[in-house]
């Protein structure tokens, strides 16, 4: 009798058992809330929103140096730029308003997404030069200072917003948020380090003098304003550089990982508010 | 006579060709290496993983064979292969390893 | 290049971004301050061999492999190892 219940028991279990997870089958919300509890179980005394701050976050004296320049912030240039850019009109009378949602106020927020239609992630970045290529213009660098004055203004206009980037139901959704998650934790470059070999194992410790920023948050206050550069740094500007950094040679910006791992990124900060534009060290 | 302008001839053929395998690298060899060097890196291109210290030693080697440097021109070939294998090893190894980082 | 300036230099060891060494300024603190060196790693071979790949020990290190991915080169590498045996 004892061997027949044991049996049962047995045959219970097994029918009841959680399933054994397929190698390829991923949950994007049962990683977002992996990474996001990651950083705050990590850092405890970190309100969630200030994780948008980078190395600030992570360090006091940082901070107070951050906090005694912010008084003149050193984009606002950019933004006054990005603001004249968007009220001058193409050539043909159109503006980059006409691009948008809401004519491209309060929706930065809203960026990367899926688009459906083309099958590949829009950036907000590749959608203003996607703009202006519709209107007759030419494309602006993905590195330099136009792309960096437009995305500042559309960044401010949005600054407190919570990101919210949706993964549709389609399959090549999930496939760009696993390329994206895939780039962001292959080591690259002669020194072999990936994103996550700074920006998840070690954020808030310092590489010399410089203090790593977590990766949760880490594109909330894009395009920065960073010292070391002298300048406004787009996110293809950052992605391309921290190759560099690791001795990897550079892909294209806007490439289609590089769109991916920003795909990723944001939708990991899904919730943190837009604070852009940013000032680093 | 004839025998010995003859023995002269082949004495001076054989001095010559055995001076010209005592030469440093040449220009084919050179070609070779940097060719080898380069396939590489295309490969190393193709998996998206080129390193910056390849291309660099590419750049030195093309320079160093401009100016006729084959010995240093060959060398920087073989160390830019050497990277690009490396490299082409790493974008290998890590289409599988990445998963290791995975926050869970 | 001696030891120390392999360990010390940017485009060489750049020991520093990471780690404490007695001699070099402003280090970063990724990883553990490299004093005592001769007692913590009695044997040379060991030493050789976290720089050389330190992936093999732990896989999720850090480390640049700094011989599998030819940053320096043996011989360096042996120099850095018994710059670090004076720390």
């Amino acid at each position: 009798m004892r061997a027949a219940h044991l049996i049962s028991f047995a045959m219970f279990a097994l029918v009841f058992a959680a399933p054994a997870r397929a190698a390829d089958t991923v949950d994007p919300s049962a990683e977002f809330k992996a990474f996001r509890d990651y950083f705050t179980q990590k850092f405890p005394n970190v309100p969630l929103n200030d994780f948008v701050n980078g190395p600030y976050s992570m360090d006091a004296d940082l901070r107070k140096q951050w906090e005694a320049i912010d008084d003149f912030p050193p984009y606002d240039f950019a933004v006054d730029r990005g603001k004249e850019m968007f009220a001058t009109a193409f050539k043909n009378g159109k503006t980059y308003g006409d691009c948008f949602d809401n004519k491209g106020i309060g929706v930065r927020q809203n960026y990367p997404y899926f688009d459906t239609n083309s099958g590949e992630v829009i950036t907000l970045e590749l959608a203003l030069n996607r703009c202006r290529e519709a209107n007759g213009e030419v494309a602006y660098s993905y590195v330099k200072d136009e792309m960096a004055s437009l995305t500042a203004y559309m960044a401010f206009t949005s600054r407190g917003k919570p990101f919210d980037i949706k993964i549709p139901n389609d399959p090549r959704a999930l496939a760009a948020y696993q390329n994206g998650e895939k780039y962001f934790y292959t080591r690259r470059g002669q020194l072999n380090f990936s994103c996550a070999s700074c920006h998840v194992q070690n954020p808030g410790n310092h590489i010399r003098t410089e203090v790593l920023a977590p990766a949760l948050g880490i594109l909330a206050a894009m395009p920065i304003y960073r010292s070391e550069w002298g300048g406004m740094g787009t996110i293809s500007r950052r992605f391309v550089t921290c190759n560099s950094q690791v001795r990897g040679v550079p892909l294209q910006p806007q490439d289609e990982d590089y769109r991916d791992v920003e795909y990723y990124l944001s939708y990991m900060s899904n919730g943190l508010p837009i604070a852009g534009p940013g000032a680093r060290p | 006579m004839r025998v010995t302008v003859t023995c002269l001839l082949l004495v001076t053929v054989s001095l010559i060709s055995a001076t010209a395998a005592q030469t440093a690298s040449t220009q084919a060899d050179f070609d070779t290496a940097f060719a080898a060097a380069q396939a590489a890196e295309k490969e190393a291109g193709a998996l998206k993983n080129q390193w910056l210290p390849t291309e660099q030693a590419l750049s030195a080697a093309k320079k160093a064979a401009a100016g006729g440097d084959f010995d240093t021109a060959i060398d920087q070939a073989k160390q830019a292969e050497a990277l690009a294998r490396a490299s082409i090893a790493q974008a290998k190894e890590q289409d599988t390893a990445w998963k290791a980082g995975i926050i869970r | 290049m001696s030891g120390q300036q392999l360990a010390f230099d940017r485009s060489k060891g750049n020991c520093l971004t990471c780690h404490e060494i007695k001699g070099g300024d402003a280090p970063g603190n990724v990883a553990p301050a490299l004093p005592d060196m001769k007692s913590r790693f009695p044997d040379r071979k060991e030493l050789t061999a976290v720089i050389y790949d330190e992936t093999k020990r732990n896989p999720l290190t850090v480390m640049p492999p700094f011989g599998r991915n030819l940053i320096l080169t043996d011989e360096e590498i042996g120099a850095v190892v018994d710059f670090l045996y004076t720390r």
